[in-house]
């Protein structure tokens, strides 16, 4: 038999059921906002939590790793809630430009010395990735972590 | 703990599909009217990577509700199912240059929510789904806008009564189901494709089959009573 008109009130049960919310909907059409069309994609490669001695287990330190041609980038996550610092490290050693982009807190920014070193504080929990110019106008982007 | 990578779309392994090929139902879902409504989704993701904004628009207008139900199968909230549904379209967004087959992005999406939504229940501290289906038991998030069965209706000018009320005894019977048949049958009424619908339950496509007969059956059981 024809399933396709049960299927059409299935799907119509579920949308009065549990419909995805209008703001989802928006977030995810805007979402083509965020590209980088011209960095090169540093991906997780790596990660490793480690409790701090003593600590709560939420407040242990998280050591990522992301990995691009040419580039790799070492960012190390402590603190808790909307009060995390971020530093990390850019290799090959260059100063940079970095930029922290957070879909839902104002963008923030920090400069990476020549040892490719980089710090961001009060950076508030949720989905971040950072974007890295260098002096040759090369752009380096990581994956989005959620923090 | 050792990340797992995110794999750029198109390198998923696309189960095979026997018989009529990959597309179980009609085409794609769409509002009429619009000229890309026909568009295949690998299609519109080149576009999207052109620029097209309309194009992505309408990639996540026929994406979204599978996402969502799928992140919603995972017992996440409202709050979570949304973070993971964007989280998923910026992943998406970030690699959408390199994609080697687009036609296989909605496969992708689909592994890639899953993979967002159990990690997400991980970190909730929720108990670790026994069920590798990830059909965990929580709260019914499915049914936290008519907990007493008092579904909302919005009535649109095609929304006869009679069509509310065929509605509503849909419900009424998918809510008597065994969470498993309600994630399989709702994301087999959202899925464009049994890979995508593989995808999202996280199930070989040769056991769909029979998985999807006995729900159904379930379904028009309870619709008969």
């Amino acid at each position: 038999m024809n399933e396709e008109p049960f299927l059409d009130e299935l799907r119509a049960a579920f949308e009065q059921i549990d419909p995805v919310p209008k703001d989802v909907m928006a977030a995810g059409r805007s979402a083509l906002g965020w590209r980088e069309p011209n960095a090169d994609l540093a991906e997780l490669t790596d990660e490793q939590n480690r409790e701090l001695a003593g600590a709560r287990s939420t407040s242990g330190m998280r050591l990522l790793r992301f990995s691009a041609p040419g580039h790799t980038v070492e960012v190390e996550i402590s603190g808790a809630g909307q009060d995390l610092a971020l530093t990390g490290r850019l290799a090959p050693a260059t100063v940079a430009d970095v930029r922290l982009r957070h879909p839902n807190s104002a963008e923030q920014s920090a400069r990476a010395d020549e040892t490719g070193r980089f710090a961001l504080t009060a950076v508030p929990e949720g989905l971040v990735s950072l974007v890295f110019h260098l002096p040759d106008a090369s752009c380096v982007v990581t994956s989005w972590i959620r923090l | 703990m050792p990340q797992p990578r995110t794999e750029e779309p198109g390198t998923v392994a696309r189960p095979r599909v026997e018989g009529a090929g990959d597309v179980p139902r009609g085409g794609a879902r769409v509002s009429p009217g619009s000229d890309v409504a026909d568009v295949e989704s690998g299609e519109l993701v080149v576009r999207a990577r052109l620029g097209d904004s309309a194009a992505w628009g309408l990639l996540v207008d026929r994406h979204a509700p599978l996402l969502w139900a799928i992140a919603r199968s995972c017992g996440l909230d409202d709050a979570d199912c949304g973070d993971v549904v964007q989280t998923t379209w910026l992943r998406l967004v970030e690699r959408i240059d390199v994609v080697r087959d687009p036609q296989a992005v909605p496969q992708w999406l689909a592994v890639t929510a899953r993979r967002e939504a159990v990690l997400l229940a991980g970190r909730r501290g929720r108990e670790a789904p026994a069920d590798p289906l990830c059909f965990t038991d929580v709260p019914r998030p499915i049914t936290r806008n008519g907990v007493s069965g008092a579904y909302r209706f919005v009535s649109g000018t095609e929304d006869t009564a009679l069509a509310r009320e065929q509605i509503g005894r849909v419900g009424e019977a998918l809510r008597t189901l065994p969470r498993r048949c309600q994630n399989l049958l709702r994301m087999l009424a959202l899925a464009h494709s049994y890979s995508e619908l593989a995808a999202a339950l996280d199930i070989p496509v040769g056991s769909i089959g029979s998985a999807r007969t006995r729900c159904l059956a379930q379904l028009r059981r309870r619709l008969a009573t």
